[in-house]
């Protein structure tokens, strides 16, 4: 059985942490200590195994993608009028920083939910801060934590299938802005759609995504016809609604 | 010049905003959506390329595409990859070449390109004391069987390179001090679940080791 200092001390070697003193033990063991050198390529055999998982996992990611950008007619890769799936997380960075928006003036439907859509609806509804203490898994605080991660396919796939067996408002409202964050953009009205039909939580926030979808998917009419009936109302959706209206007539 | 269709950031790329090495850190510290963004910017040029240059089937070129774009990926996590001095482009097609040559070298032309055994055996070459792929492959799935967030909070530290405080942000820790811990004690199951893998492994298959 190793014992903790063995431990940290590959741990620390893996990381690149060791001090000189640390060094000169760690090399001497490796020569002279068995169980200690099994150890270590015990170590490296685990990081080998994580490391080639997480290219798994980035090469199916780009599979996914890959099957997107195929739906898209020929020629739409570059100057499409729909977005990539990761747009609106990008921009989010890149504006602050860059302050780029500046670079383009036109007023397409695109452009106008680029500006408008600055980050999805965060999770209010179940909080997955974690302390010390491990949390249990279960589907539910997974497709939370995947949300809350950014992990929006993954958040959009646990949501689906938690959506089959429970239905709540704050679900649909992540699972509708996972939808938009990854692109899917007709599975995110829906969503939005199904928020504002069947219960009476989240009205607002839900016609405001419903009129970002529709802006996405270049249905001008509906977002101008969903704007007008927030910026009708008397709540915070109000002002960006009207200001968005106007951009769009 | 109006921003049409492309994701702003990869029109940021293209019309060279941010310089070589802008683009590198934006990647090192991101996540799959810079990977997604970096892979649709060059997309349409290297298949084009590839197709024409190589001959390639566009499935076979397109999972030589994802693969170039996930060793740059990589190099960058790795530290491998800091600084360039051509473009993203030239550097990717140099990749794609040297990827197909190799690919045809290896198999011929007829034969189609694995990405799944092309992956395992680029992951392999890069240890010098090479653990066998049987280990590799036990390390994995007492991975998948670890759960979440420690499998979260473990590849984001060893493959996605990022650092405590990143990870106390992203998975909600309260701080790096709680995630250290935390990745020690998912580490520590890790390990034994990885024992448990061998010896199972050993057990099913003995006359291979």
């Amino acid at each position: 059985m190793n014992n903790d200092y063995d431990i940290n001390l590959v741990e620390k070697y893996f990381e690149q942490e060791l001090t000189e003193t640390e060094t000169m033990e760690f090399n001497i063991r490796m020569e002279t200590d068995h169980a200690f050198k099994a150890l270590v390529d015990q170590e490296k055999v685990i990081i080998k195994g994580i490391h080639l998982d997480g290219l798994h996992r980035d090469l199916l990611y780009l599979q996914s993608l890959e099957k997107t950008l195929k739906q898209k007619p020929p020629g739409e890769d570059r100057y499409s009028k729909k977005i990539g799936y990761y747009a609106a997380a990008a921009v989010v960075t890149i504006l602050s920083v860059i302050g780029i928006w500046t670079y383009t003036s036109s007023n397409s439907s695109e452009e106008l939910f680029l500006t408008y859509y600055d980050k999805p609806y965060p999770n209010i509804f179940e909080t997955t801060t974690r302390g010390s203490a491990p949390v249990p898994s279960s589907l539910r605080t997974d497709a939370f934590k995947a949300y809350d991660r950014k992990d929006f396919n993954e958040a959009a796939r646990l949501f689906t299938e938690l959506q089959k067996t429970e239905k709540d408002p704050g679900m649909l409202m992540l699972l509708g802005n996972s939808n938009l964050m990854i692109g899917q953009i007709e599975e995110a009205k829906l969503n939005f759609t199904t928020l504002l039909n069947d219960f009476d939580d989240l009205d607002l926030p839900a016609k405001w995504y419903l009129s970002l979808c529709y802006l996405k998917s270049g249905d001008v009419e509906n977002a101008r016809k969903m704007l007008k009936e927030l910026g009708e109302t008397e709540v915070s959706y109000a002002t960006k609604a009207k200001e968005l209206l106007k951009e769009v007539d | 010049m109006r921003c049409y269709g492309l994701p702003l950031y990869a029109f940021i790329i293209k019309r060279n905003i941010m310089t070589q090495d802008e683009i590198i850190t934006k990647i090192k510290n991101g996540g799959q959506a810079e990977l997604g963004v970096v892979y649709e910017t060059y997309r349409e040029e290297f298949l084009h390329w590839i197709m024409k240059e190589y001959k390639c089937s566009t499935d076979d070129s397109q999972d030589i595409y994802q693969l170039t774009i996930l060793v740059f990926y990589d190099n960058i996590k790795n530290g491998k990859l800091e600084h360039l001095v051509s473009s993203v482009k030239t550097y990717l097609f140099g990749v794609g070449k040297n990827l197909v040559m190799e690919w045809r070298r290896k198999s011929g032309r007829s034969t189609p390109l694995d990405q799944e055994r092309w992956l395992n055996d680029y992951a392999m070459e890069e240890s010098d004391n090479a653990p066998t792929e049987q280990m590799v492959h036990a390390a994995r799935n007492a991975l998948s069987k670890l759960g979440e967030p420690c499998r979260q909070l473990i590849e984001m530290f060893y493959y996605g390179k990022k650092s405590m405080e990143e990870i106390t942000e992203e998975l909600h820790y309260k701080n790096a001090e709680t995630a250290k811990n935390q990745k020690c004690k998912c580490m520590k199951r890790l390990r034994k679940l990885y024992e448990e893998e061998k010896t199972r492994t050993l057990i099913e298959t003995p006359y291979e080791q």
